[in-house]
């Protein structure tokens, strides 16, 4: 698949399960989508923390601001977002600074469940019509969005809201929400979950809810963290039979003509982790088999990295993979 | 004493607490069934439609009422339990029903307030509801004393520390005066007050109306109307359950994994624990990458050369970048738990590593808990 093709629709709205690395995938995602030339914003959606901490800055506020060369960062909250449509559509602005710091909200969105959502999408479609004006005119909006057990309520919010107004100016509005989620032209979701089996089923459940019952569009599964391949055939024969060796001289004689020298426990911390990894992979590759088998989408697998707690080289790493494992499709 | 071992024989309720994704589910159903070996009828709740767990306990399903897990499950891994073991999986909506029921003044007045839309709303969406709703089953289940010891997991909440502030943050929304300042034209027999709603109120209630629909805010003010009279009833519950929490019967366990943002969610939530004179008892430092061996300290140099050797070479030269590889997460993992150790002393803690086996299945679950004991 061309990476510009991949990279089409403007809005990218990427979901997954808590802890699976939906945030580093959004991440990836638009370092990709800078580096082919295009304006990007990376959205959070009423969070606190994780996007600035890989880009190493402070905490994203409601404007744009630029976290890496082409990549912009913002958080969207939904009482600001309230305020600010309050303000552009009726002028209202005076009032709506009484309930942004009161549980107002908290209370019409529980007695109108989805109204949040509609007000979180509704400035993605702002930022979407360049409405924000020159400043806020991306190529791409990447849109990290919230959990997955929330994510399919926060999608089909519009339709929802569509079903329920007839007539006004709200049920035209949310209609253009409805387009704008349904055209594949215009946006895309991108599922990101881990080759571990709640995860994986979980995907499995939202991707076919995506699809079949919301009907949006759905863009490639991204399974994070997978564990790479280390020997070969040959290699894993040769280690099991050097195995039941509690000293295997083989190994040691190739360190020696390197002028390395390995004792027994080195040699045995060697294999233990070969073994390891092995073991981890199986269990992955169980439950990889799995998200295949049951998913129409692509998969596509990032590579799990040597590292605790991510920053930004490991961001341009999944991005370079990223890159590849898309033209590859 | 492994400490975890320690709070079970001397609690009666232990919350798992932590971030989403650090296996928090998992640990509470491994000390629930290491406590029932060791002789204690214990009982976990679980927050998740945890169907794994179901299943790993050899349950079809887990329910509002708990159900025993089947003494076979343990023989058949070769243990034999001296206590009982209980599954149950919180309901928030029967259990809000069930709150209601007691606080409201007639059985006429409750059946409103459950029929309504808003409240009908608020079980599956109002922030912190579940939160609430969790500990209430909690008192309920340790009022009524059927159990030795219950082990509660708490909703996969993005912040750890929202459930702490739950029942407040209830309470505070029933209360607010600016809601209901801007239900007043809403409320029955308020036609007095109408005076007073200033114009700012009546303006903003119009563009709302147009947004939510006038039968949104009747519901909503049906529902506050209601509610008049309940309140003291439900803030001495949240009182009620706030003193057991910081009781002696209770401990907080807090669930880690070695990541950097859990660890930040861990330091900071045992710090608040403290803070608000909670109880913490132990953490669970969950999917640890195992540490074998010490660093071989070998040269890139000599990398690129045994790559360059026989078949012999070529796998010494992999087996010690992925050896290397795995010493660079063990280092870090270490690096970020080293914050944590000066927050919450070693012997706090108690260690899981990733095992080369999965908790699917009861054998899966029992390995978990073999390390959690151990020592």
């Amino acid at each position: 698949m061309l990476l510009d093709e991949f990279l089409d629709p403007k809005i990218l709205i990427v979901s997954g399960k808590g802890g699976v690395g939906k945030t580093t995938v959004s991440a990836a995602l638009a370092l990709v989508a800078a580096r082919h030339g295009r304006k990007v914003c990376i959205a959070e959606v009423d969070q606190k923390g994780t996007l600035p901490r890989l880009f190493g800055g402070g905490a994203l506020g409601y404007d744009p601001a630029e976290i890496a060369p082409g990549v912009w960062g913002m958080n969207i909250v939904p009482e600001q977002a309230l305020a600010e449509y309050l303000d552009v559509q009726y002028h209202m602005k005076r009032v709506s600074k009484v309930f942004t710091n009161t549980h107002f909200v908290d209370y019409i969105t529980t007695a109108a469940p989805g109204l949040k959502d509609i007000l979180v999408l509704g400035k993605i479609w702002f930022l979407e019509q360049g409405r924000g004006g020159g400043a806020q005119d991306f190529d791409t909006i990447v849109v990290d969005a919230p959990a997955a057990g929330h994510m399919l309520t926060f999608l089909s919010a519009p339709m929802g809201l569509s079903d329920a107004l007839r007539v006004g100016p709200v049920r035209r509005q949310s209609d253009w929400l409805v387009e704008m989620l349904r055209d594949a032209k215009r946006s895309r979701v991108h599922l990101v979950t881990l080759p571990e089996e709640m995860p994986v089923s979980e995907t499995l459940e939202t991707s076919e809810a995506l699809t079949h019952k919301i009907g949006l569009n759905p863009g490639a599964v991204f399974a994070n963290a997978v564990y790479q391949q280390l020997l070969t055939q040959d290699e894993q024969e040769t280690l099991d039979a050097v195995m039941g060796d509690a000293n295997p001289r083989e190994l040691k004689i190739a360190a020696a003509e390197v002028g390395l020298r390995l004792d027994k426990e080195d040699l045995n911390a060697l294999v233990r982790y070969a073994h390891f990894l092995e073991a981890r992979r199986s269990i992955q590759a169980k439950h990889l088999r799995a998200l295949r088998k049951g998913l129409e989408d692509p998969v596509v697998e990032l590579p799990f990295l040597f590292s605790a707690g991510l920053a930004l080289p490991d961001i341009e790493t999944l991005a370079d993979v990223m890159e590849e494992k898309v033209a590859e499709l | 004493m492994n400490i975890i071992r320690d709070i079970i024989h001397t609690k009666e309720i232990i919350v798992c607490a932590g971030s989403g994704g650090v296996g928090k589910t998992t640990t509470a159903a491994a000390i629930a069934l290491q406590a029932a070996l060791e002789g204690k009828k214990t009982a976990v709740l679980t927050i998740d439609p945890a169907k794994r767990l179901a299943a790993s306990l050899g349950l079809k399903e887990l329910s509002d009422e708990p159900s025993k897990v089947n003494s076979r499950k343990f023989t058949a891994a070769g243990l034999e339990p001296e206590g009982e073991l209980h599954a149950m999986m919180l309901d928030t909506k029967s259990t809000f029903d069930r709150v209601v029921t007691r606080y409201a003044p007639t059985p006429e007045q409750a059946e409103r307030i459950i029929n309504n839309r808003f409240y009908r709303n608020i079980s599956g969406t109002l922030s912190g509801t579940q939160e609430y709703m969790a500990m209430e089953k909690l008192y309920e289940l340790h009022a009524d004393g059927g159990y030795d010891l219950i082990v509660i997991d708490t909703p996969p909440t993005r912040n750890a520390l929202d459930f702490l502030d739950a029942p407040k943050r209830m309470t505070d929304f029933f209360e607010s005066r600016v809601l209901r300042w801007f239900l007043l034209p809403y409320m029955k027999g308020a036609g007095g007050f109408m005076k007073v709603a200033n114009v700012a109120a009546t303006t903003f209630l119009r563009v709302v109306k147009k947004i939510v629909g006038a039968e949104v805010l009747e519901d909503t003010a049906e529902f506050f109307g209601n509610l008049e009279g309940m309140y003291e009833g439900f803030k001495q519950r949240a009182r009620d359950v706030a003193a057991l929490l910081k009781s002696d019967a209770t401990s907080f366990v807090v669930v880690t994994s070695p990541a950097l943002d859990s660890v930040a969610e861990a330091t900071f939530f045992a710090t608040r624990l403290n803070e608000s004179g909670l109880p913490f008892g132990a953490l669970v430092v969950n999917r640890v990458h195992p540490h074998f061996g010490d660093d071989i300290g070998v040269k890139p140099r000599q990398i690129s050369k045994l790559d360059k050797g026989d078949a012999d070479a070529r796998l010494l030269a992999k087996l010690l970048d992925n050896h290397e590889a795995f010493m660079r997460v063990v280092r870090l993992e270490e690096r970020n738990l080293e914050a944590l150790a000066r927050k919450v002393p070693r012997h706090r803690w108690a260690r899981v590593p990733y095992l080369e086996q999965e908790a699917v299945d009861f054998s899966g679950l029992v390995a978990i808990s073999d390390e959690l004991f151990a020592g």
